[in-house]
């Protein structure tokens, strides 16, 4: 970076480290790879999809790289989970994806924003109610369709030890949370980011892991009052919305 | 007084030569003179004998073809002795038969039983009589046109021609050693569908001046060369023949194949689908062990206890003529279609207290979805990686038995090992995986039809919701500017 392109960039906050942005370029991949692997095989009765499972080399190869794709994306939620957990328990970083009251009271807020009955939208830290929420539901429903996976992967085996109707009800958990999943990131989660008037046409910050103060400001009011920069190689997360 | 004498025995000679004479000279212009009376309206096509049971006969005769006739000569009253040219009686005939039976019993005054009776043809046709038959000589002899039977003018259909011979019992001789019959039983080709036929239209060489002597080296090959000539009208059907197993096995040497003949038969070829039990037995002719597992399941004994017409006889499943090689991945691939052409037809199953739903719930399965996209990848020429689980593959393939009623137990215990041949190591809670072909319902499995419409509900509610928030959100923002 030359240092005459750098004064001309206005004072960016860090908002996401390498680790972050490399988790999410993985959760992208694999979220995609399963789908155009997955849908084709929930909704098989369209010719659509058909074609599509054709197109990917037939039924064979599409169920095995939705099944080596699963086992990524399995891969990439055990380590988000055991990093995350030895991060907050013993390094003690700040839980900021964590829902608290304040993302109740702000949802409500919102409601009545939305309703017309408030003049503002509720003003968040670093992380909204929206994003929270979209958090936990791909991290549950991940975690549901990583084990309801395994389980039509391993009819046999499950059987075993659980009754044979486990098999069909995975089956139903499976699709119905993968649609659900589906669904939520194409229509909440891309307007959020892309479409919606306060970031079009994107939110790069999952990307290049800075914003600028002034977006800030705009999105996260609260977390801009008091903010600090991290160093970009540093694991540890920023410390979340304290309100003053 | 020697010379007066002998002058009076010239002159008797010469008188009675001289008398006799103009006698004959009568005689005949008596006959033509009767014929002529008689031909004044029996040349015009004008009159009808009515019988009693509606039939007639029509009373014209050519007088072209009198003439020519053996019996041109002959004054009609030779025959028709009843009749002159005063007398024209009113005769009264229940029936055509009892007619013609009635006027050929004239003809035994001049061809009495022991004259015609020196001809084969006519030995057989006397037996026939003792046996209850009628005798009718016009019927290969014809009325008025009669003609000499030696020169080969007797008004035979080819039919008839040709049974003259083939009536009797005769054989074919095979260079290899056997023989064929080449006696025609009349009944059997008077009941088959080919009856308004002539012989000549499947026997095609043959015909009452020609009677090429073939010589063929075994029976089997006699039967082959036979079957070729059934394409002559039918090649619809050789054409499906030729895509066969049996076809494809009879072009690898496979002599035993069988050919049209085997199945349908020769001269008492029946109308298809007259006795669906009877097609059974045909393939089991050879299929006999197939046969024995059928007859014992819930198709093969509902055919030959009830003469069910619903269950399926082998080319049901097999079709007539385009029979497919069963081992080959196209015929297991389309079982499902065979299957369902009974099985998805809610007429059908109505009858019998079936679920149409098997097929719907085999298709939105595991295995019914891979099928479906193994043969759009087979289309498409990919090949899939190994067979997928089809009806028959559970059900098994000609002992289907009754899934419901006494059956059901050892059907229930039946399916571990059904499945343990695809998942060897498949437990005994493996099969309670597949839902038996039962859609979710709160009395059957309740759990996960309450999950299925819990996650439907929970669906809508979500994308609305979002939806709904996205569009409040926009609309707000509107507001602002």
């Amino acid at each position: 970076m030359s240092p005459d392109l750098s004064t001309r960039i206005p004072q960016r906050i860090r908002r996401f480290s390498t680790y972050r942005i490399i988790e999410h370029w993985l959760l992208i991949t694999l979220f995609f790879t399963l789908v155009l692997t997955g849908l084709p095989q929930k909704l098989h009765q369209f010719s659509l999809c058909q074609s599509i499972v054709l197109v990917l080399g037939g039924i064979d190869t599409v169920r095995s790289v939705h099944h080596f794709a699963g086992v990524l994306f399995f891969m990439l939620a055990v380590q988000h989970i055991a990093v995350n957990f030895i991060g907050i328990v013993f390094r003690q970083w700040e839980p900021s994806l964590l829902i608290t009251l304040k993302d109740m009271k702000d949802s409500m807020h919102n409601a009545r924003y939305y309703l017309g009955l408030l003049p503002n939208p509720a003003l968040c830290g670093r992380f909204s109610y929206k994003e929270k929420c979209v958090y936990w539901l791909v991290l549950i429903g991940g975690i549901q369709m990583i084990m309801t996976g395994f389980m039509l992967w391993f009819p046999v085996l499950v059987t075993k030890y659980l009754p044979g109707q486990f098999i069909p009800a995975a089956k139903i958990v499976h699709s119905s949370e993968a649609m659900i999943t589906f669904l939520l990131v194409v229509t909440w989660h891309l307007y959020e980011v892309i479409l919606s008037p306060d970031v079009f046409p994107i939110n790069k910050s999952i990307f290049t892991g800075f914003m600028d103060q002034q977006q800030v400001a705009r999105l996260h009011p609260l977390q801009s009052a008091e903010r600090r920069e991290i160093e970009a190689d540093d694991l540890t997360e920023m410390p979340g919305d304290r309100r003053s | 007084m020697r010379s007066p004498r002998c002058a009076a025995l010239l002159l008797l000679t010469l008188w009675l030569t001289i008398a006799a004479a103009p006698a004959a000279a009568v005689d005949e212009s008596a006959a033509a003179a009767e014929r002529k009376h008689c031909l004044n309206c029996h040349a015009k096509k004008i009159g009808e004998k009515k019988f009693s049971d509606g039939d007639s006969v029509s009373t014209y005769v050519d007088p072209k073809a009198f003439e020519r006739s053996i019996h041109g000569s002959l004054p009609c009253s030779a025959c028709h002795e009843e009749f002159s040219e005063r007398r024209h009686p009113d005769r009264v005939f229940r029936t055509k038969q009892q007619f013609q039976v009635r006027e050929s019993r004239r003809c035994l005054a001049c061809h009495p039983d022991e004259k015609i009776n020196a001809r084969p043809i006519h030995q057989s046709l006397l037996k026939k009589e003792q046996a209850g038959q009628p005798r009718i000589c016009t019927n290969c002899h014809s009325a008025h046109s009669t003609q000499r039977a030696r020169k080969g003018g007797v008004t035979l259909s080819e039919e008839q021609f040709c049974m003259r011979c083939h009536s009797h019992a005769g054989r074919m001789q095979f260079a290899a050693g056997g023989s064929v019959s080449v006696q025609v039983d009349p009944a059997l080709l008077s009941a088959s569908a080919h009856r308004n036929l002539s012989c000549s239209d499947c026997h095609f060489s043959f015909s009452a001046s020609e009677h090429p002597r073939r010589k063929f080296r075994s029976s089997r090959e006699y039967r082959l060369s036979a079957s070729e000539v059934c394409r002559r009208c039918h090649h619809d059907k050789q054409a499906k023949v030729a895509e066969s197993i049996h076809y494809s096995l009879a072009s690898t040497g496979r002599l035993d194949a069988p050919t049209c003949v085997d199945c349908h038969g020769g001269h008492g070829v029946a109308a298809p689908g007259t006795d669906r039990l009877a097609i059974v037995k045909k393939c089991a002719s050879c299929h006999a062990q197939v046969f024995a597992a059928y007859a014992k399941s819930v198709h093969g004994s509902a055919l030959s206890n009830t003469s069910n017409r619903d269950v399926p006889t082998c080319i049901d499943c097999h079709s007539s003529h385009t029979i497919r090689a069963t081992r080959s991945a196209a015929f297991h691939d389309a079982i499902p279609d065979t299957c369902s052409g009974c099985h998805g037809n809610r007429e059908i199953m109505a009858k019998y207290g079936l679920s149409t739903a098997v097929v719907k719930t085999y298709l939105s399965d595991f295995h019914g979805m891979t099928l479906q996209l193994y043969r759009k990848e087979v289309q498409s020429r990919q090949r899939p990686a190994a067979p997928i689980a089809v009806c028959s593959d559970c059900h098994g393939i000609h002992n289907i038995a009754r899934a419901a009623g006494e059956h059901a137990a050892t059907i229930k215990s039946n399916l571990l090992k059904r499945c343990q041949s695809c998942h060897p190591k498949a437990s005994e809670n493996f099969p309670d995986a597949w839902l038996s072909h039962y859609e979710p319902s709160l009395a059957r499995m309740p759990i996960i039809f309450a999950l299925k419409w819990f996650y439907r509900i929970m669906l809508v509610v979500m994308v609305a919701g979002l939806v709904f928030q996205i569009v409040l959100d926009i609309r707000r923002r509107l507001e602002k500017r």
